[in-house]
């Protein structure tokens, strides 16, 4: 492609923003988001897709919603605009901040600029909009957190003011239990947090990576230099020789095979082979062809059966069957006791790539200090990108400052390194800060994914439908690299019969190479495929029964005292049961109502569906400990040094109110140091649903160290009250006061003057060769029921309601835990119905489906508080658990509609009209 | 990745838009509204020296009924369709389809006369134009000339205009008495490309459905009537016979290609049921109510 200075053409242009005129130049070809954020300095827009796809970048042009990056800047020559910046300015505008903070409709915040002004929009054409119309109207802005609901129900707070509105602050000593506001929320609703692409040195250049077009090839380079002569803007091109260090990352210390920058060979679509840093219109205009790559594409294997075949080439040295690992649990004598059971079920299930979809893509800087990498990224899990980069860089680890940016939604997929490694080596190198954000389609290319699954499972009962036995194969896809594939073949089997009483069991699943794009970490490692098929199996074995669907899990679900596959002893907090119970009276109605419309309706079918899990809380088998920090300086400032990353599920105000009520001063008191690597304590990954269970439970104990040397400075006694004014620490036992002065205590070089150090570490056992031992200290429970209507000639169909029961041992933040749990049944009804990544052909949001607003069911929430005593306050996780039993709810409600059972999901409509054809249930009416 | 650098022409008159043609040697884009023409840039599947914008030419704006024709000029955007009182009167089968054009942000800047020229075979507003027996205005530098909808979609993005001519308008005979018009389209989502779509305005007389335009969008390069499913249903009470008449002869109305989760058969078949509900949905109307009797 010929190339034209990047600057012939530009202009300037002139619009009011915000109420204050502005005069840009800016290039003919440039987005007006390009020019409100990069030009203007205004990052509250945000970017999510440059499509036109998510909404993120709305702003108002002369009053009417745009997507910012599909209006040419020159277009806004005189027209009035408003970005979030200046919502409230705007009748509304701080009404609607306001509510959303109360609703609780912002978790990781990326969204909701642009949520803000489509309702800024549709509250300025409507005085009392109905809740579709508010739906409609706010329909293009994707959020892959919140599940919609509470958006509406905070749009239509400001339009009605009157609606039910929650949230309170909480008075010393209560804080737990109570729906206290997002303590990190109020930045996220006017634009000012700053995520990964919101902000770098000045200076900073940008890096952008080349990447493979094929899924496997041979490559090799020419000489770079006339390349580097025709783009005088680009500085340097890093390749594998460039990486001071190793050249590989990987999550477990064995599997470190993924490099920085392909040696030679790529297997994968979108793996990086070099990268290029520079100015960013430099790294614009150029294409791949303009660099010297001579491409040798070779065949691929794509999917599990063909990288099983026999004579399969290996991916891998070192794995010459392609099987990356085994997981195993097993118990009993299944093939035998399966031979005397009453009724035998079975079934090949397959499910899709998954992407998680966040809205803010990867995106972030490093910059080089004297001998040390400091790295300002989104992330998951900052001490393992700090061991990662050391690792690249050949640095010890203390070498090298993680600062988490605030994170636009994770799910799993941001606990890998994504762009933190190349930043870094090129940081090293032009010792100067250097920046990157990914491109939508680069981010959904190249970066972890659910894995696919294909399993085979067959369960039994006994007469009375308790079951007997369990077997599962499951073979999971894990793409090029190994990633989490072995967490995902570990855990599998400890889940995969489901949360009951089986006393024989053989479930094996295997992670297997692929030449398709990395699985990794996705909400519930593997275990939501699994869930498909444990309860597809269960609702086959109720029929043959003849018993009800809900009371077949009823009779088989763990209860405390019960021993799982692996051989754990429950102890307390198991509670399926509770679950269930609360969840019996909406069931029967919902059959009826059900029963009721199929009576008179023949083209559309009413049908409903159960779905039951259990979540093993935190690492399987493995330590994974978390340390928490609160301090007293003498200037009286309370600060709690938290190292765990608050990706929108709202940790960052759980552990507060944990830490509060255990110190026993109020949420409001403290001062919030967030995942800084260099000044707070590993609390390790915000994944695995543990940050409440474990890293609370270490917020939990140094609250009390810290209350604990309180009290024993005073000679108080334990149910002390503790007051904090200024520098005046005001202890009151019965009828005695003590004034500590902070002022006066000797003081340590930065000023603390009392410390509490709380570490938790779950209490497990490593499984053995056939998966016994305590793979976790605690498991959450859940089941849905979901209602649904099935269009028998369309194939679509339609969540009508969702019924949700989880036991969370403790409800910390009921709004926040609520939050999860809408937003987990968004993901569930996505993997159950709508989303499939195809390596190539999905790489977009327009072309890879998330639900909106409009595809969201009603949904009801029942928190079940089955106290688990390790827990702080006897709480547990919620955020995997929130989406496992959604995806088995529906797809069990589609059968219960049809009659019709679909193995493979998506549910799409072709699939869904497929299976309908094949029973003879379409109709062409 | 970036649009390649190019001039940027604001032409206030379709004059000024001819001349900035003619001096690039038509190495160049007309810009309405950018919602298609904005991404495509920056993926640089198109990468012209120089982008008129058209957005501020007069000429192009307006919503009149004039001469027995509904005017509609090329510049109204997506978002008028939904809240124009003429067009809810005149022309009511946009009204109805427009829900289904993407989502508000972009309704709010996308123009009809840059859906049609464009001629996504995707889009709505096309396929409507046919069910409209609507022409179109087109202007160039040798002057006007109008174009009936029926000949104007040629194939894949490929329409009757010449380069550089501008569709300055689109005019339709107004709905009058006795007119019914219905939309519906399979999306998998809400505001997204339709699997299949179709638009029906028809005439009834007494019981009976005089005459009938019935188009479709996403079954082929291009929007297509269905002639055939049309004759089927003309001059006919609507009962559930003649509906199923005018679904069985889809199938000599319709060639749907493959693609990789849409079979032709099932794409067929999804025709065939929005068909029979748009048609049901037709005789919904008191003057039809006889059929279902």
């Amino acid at each position: 492609m010929n190339e034209r200075p990047s600057l012939s053409g530009a202009a300037p242009v002139s619009f009011t923003l915000n109420g204050i005129a502005r005069t840009v130049v800016t290039a003919p070809g440039e987005r007006l988001s390009e020019v409100v954020r990069r030009g203007l300095g205004l990052t509250g827009t945000k970017v999510g897709c440059n499509a036109g796809d998510c909404g993120a970048c709305t702003v108002l042009m002369d009053g009417a919603q745009v997507c910012a990056c599909m209006v040419a800047a020159r277009q806004a020559e005189g027209r009035s605009m408003v970005s979030i910046e200046g919502l409230a300015e705007l009748p509304l505008g701080r009404a609607l901040q306001a509510a959303f903070h109360r609703h609780d409709a912002a978790q990781c915040g990326i969204c909701t600029p642009g949520m803000l002004m489509a309702a800024a929009d549709v509250l300025s054409r409507h005085a009392s909009p109905d809740r579709q119309t508010v739906m409609d109207a706010m329909g293009g802005v994707l959020c892959r957190c919140t599940g919609y609901l509470k958006i509406v129900d905070a749009v239509l707070d400001v339009a009605q003011a009157g609606l039910q509105t929650k949230g309170s602050g909480a008075r010393p000593g209560e804080a737990v239990g109570q729906r206290v506001l997002r303590l990190d929320g109020a930045p996220k609703l006017t634009g000012e947090a700053l995520y990964g692409d919101d902000g770098a040195p000045a200076d900073a250049l940008w890096l952008k990576a080349i990447r493979s077009p094929h899924a496997h090839a041979r490559f090799s380079l020419g000489d770079l230099a006339p390349f580097l002569t025709r783009h005088p803007g680009i500085v340097r091109v890093f390749t594998a020789g460039d990486v001071p260090g190793e050249n590989a990352f990987g999550i477990y210390p064995d599997l470190k095979d993924q490099p920085v920058f392909g040696e030679g060979i790529v297997r994968h679509r979108g793996e990086a082979v070099l990268a290029l840093a520079g100015t960013r219109a430099a790294l614009e205009a150029v294409q791949i062809a303009d660099l010297p790559i001579t491409w040798e594409p070779l065949p691929g294997l794509h999917g599990v059966q063909a990288a099983l075949a026999e004579g399969a080439p290996a991916i891998h040295a070192g794995k010459p069957d392609n099987v990356l690992t085994r997981g195993v649990v097993a118990c009993g004598q299944p093939e035998a006791a399966r031979a005397n059971a009453a009724h035998i079920a079975e079934g090949t299930f397959e499910t899709s790539f998954v992407e998680h979809a966040y809205i803010e893509p990867e995106a972030g800087y490093a910059r080089r200090v004297g001998d040390r990498m400091e790295i300002h990224a989104c992330t998951q899990a900052p001490m393992m990108d700090r061991d990662e980069v050391a690792r690249v860089l050949g640095l010890a680890r203390e070498h090298v400052r993680i600062v988490p940016t605030a994170c636009g939604g994770g799910f799993g997929g941001k606990l890998d390194v994504s762009l933190q490694p190349m930043l870094a080596v090129a940081a090293w190198h032009l010792d100067r800060p250097v920046r990157c954000v990914y491109e939508r389609i680069e981010s959904m290319a190249s970066t972890t994914k659910r894995h696919p699954a294909r399993i085979r499972a067959r369960a039994s009962c006994d007469a009375a439908g308790r079951l007997v036995s369990y077997e599962l194969d499951g073979d999971f896809n894990t793409g090029a690299y190994a990633s989490w594939g072995p967490t995902v073949a570990g855990r599998v089997p400890v889940h995969a019969a489901g949360p009951y009483r089986v006393p024989h069991v053989r479930n094996r699943a295997r992670a297997v190479y692929t030449n398709d794009t990395p699985a990794g970490a996705f909400r519930g490692f593997g275990v939501p495929q699994a869930a498909i098929a444990h309860e597809a199996l269960l609702d086959d074995l109720a029929e043959q029964a003849g018993i009800d669907r809900l009371e077949l899990r009823h009779r088989n679900a763990l209860r405390a005292g019960d021993t799982t596959p692996t051989g754990q002893v429950l102890g307390a907090s198991a509670g399926l049961v509770a679950c269930l119970d609360a969840l019996r009276p909406r069931w029967q109605a919902l059959l009826s109502d059900a029963a009721a419309f199929n009576a008179w309706s023949h083209a559309l079918r009413r049908g409903l569906g159960i779905g039951c899990m259990w979540y093993g809380i935190g690492n399987t088998g493995l330590s994974n400990p978390s340390t928490m920090r609160l301090t007293l300086a003498r200037d009286g400032t309370l600060t709690f040094w938290n190292g765990a990353v608050d990706i929108g599920q709202g940790s960052t105000t759980v552990l507060t109110q944990i830490a509060a009520d255990a110190l026993g001063l109020p949420v409001s008191a403290f001062r919030l140091v967030v995942g800084d690597t260099d000044v707070t304590f590993d609390a390790g990954k915000t994944s695995a649903s543990r940050q409440t269970f474990v890293s609370g439970k270490a917020a939990q104990l140094a609250g009390e160290a810290l209350r604990t040397r309180i009290l024993r400075l005073t000679n108080a006694g334990p149910g002390a009250r503790l007051d904090l004014d200024g520098a005046r620490l005001i202890v009151a036992d019965g009828g005695e006061q003590t004034v500590v002065d902070l002022a006066q205590l000797p003081a340590a070089g930065d000023g603390i003057v009392l410390e509490g150090v709380g570490t938790f570490d779950p209490p497990t056992t490593p499984l053995d060769a056939k998966g016994q031992g305590i793979p976790y200290a605690t498991y959450g429970f859940a089941a849905q029921i979901a209602s649904v209507d099935v269009d028998l000639g369309l194939g679509t169909v339609k969540v009508r309601r969702i019924v949700a029961a989880h036991d969370v041992g403790r409800a910390i933040n009921p709004a926040l835990v609520e939050g999860q749990i809408h937003g987990g049944i968004a993901q569930g009804l996505g993997l159950a119905l709508m989303e499939e990544f195809i390596p190539g052909r999905t790489e977009n949001l327009h072309d890879y489906l998330i639900p909106t607003f409009g595809d969201m069911p009603e949904i009801e929430v029942h928190l079940i508080e089955d106290r688990e005593p390790l827990g702080p306050y006897g709480a547990k996780g919620i955020g995997e658990p929130a989406l496992i039993p959604t995806a088995p709810a529906i797809l069990g409600a589609i059968r219960h509609a049809t009659g019709v059972t679909i193995r493979k999901v998506p549910a799409l409509p072709h699939r869904v009209h497929a299976a309908l054809a094949a029973a003879g249930k379409a109709v062409e009416f | 990745m970036k649009a390649r650098a190019f001039e940027y022409v604001r032409a206030s008159s379709l004059q000024d838009a001819f001349e900035a043609f003619a001096r690039v040697s038509g190495d160049c884009c007309y810009l309405a509204g950018g919602q298609s023409l904005v991404p495509s840039l920056s993926l640089r599947l198109q990468a012209p020296a120089m982008l008129i914008d058209i957005s501020r030419i007069d000429e192009l704006r307006g919503i009149t009924l004039a001469d027995d024709m509904l005017r509609i000029g090329a510049l109204t955007r997506h978002a008028e369709m939904l809240t124009s009182p003429e067009i809810a009167r005149h022309a009511p089968l946009l009204q109805l389809a427009a829900p289904h054009v993407a989502h508000p942000a972009i309704r709010n800047r996308g123009t009809i006369g840059g859906a049609i020229a464009l001629a996504d075979p995707a889009a709505e507003f096309p396929a409507v134009t046919l069910a409209l027996d609507a022409e179109f205005e087109i202007a160039g530098p040798e002057g006007l000339r109008r174009v009936r909808a029926e000949g104007f979609f040629k194939g894949l993005y490929e329409t009757a205009l010449e380069p550089g001519e501008i569709l300055t308008a689109i005019r339709i005979p107004p709905f009058r008495a006795g007119d019914r018009a219905v939309f519906d389209e399979l999306a998998r989502r809400r505001g997204d490309y339709a699997i299949v779509g179709a638009g029906i305005q028809g005439r009834v007389a007494g019981d009976r459905i005089e005459s009938l335009r019935i188009a479709f969008l996403s079954v082929g390069p291009a929007p297509i009537r269905a002639r055939h499913a049309e004759a089927a249903v003309a001059g006919h009470a609507l009962s559930p016979a003649v509906i199923a008449g005018a679904q069985a002869a889809l199938e000599r109305d319709l060639d749907p290609a493959e693609d990789p989760q849409t079979s032709p058969a099932m794409r067929l078949h999804l025709a065939r049921v929005l068909l029979g509900r748009l048609l049901g949905r037709l005789g919904e109307h008191p003057a039809c109510k006889g059929a279902h009797a």
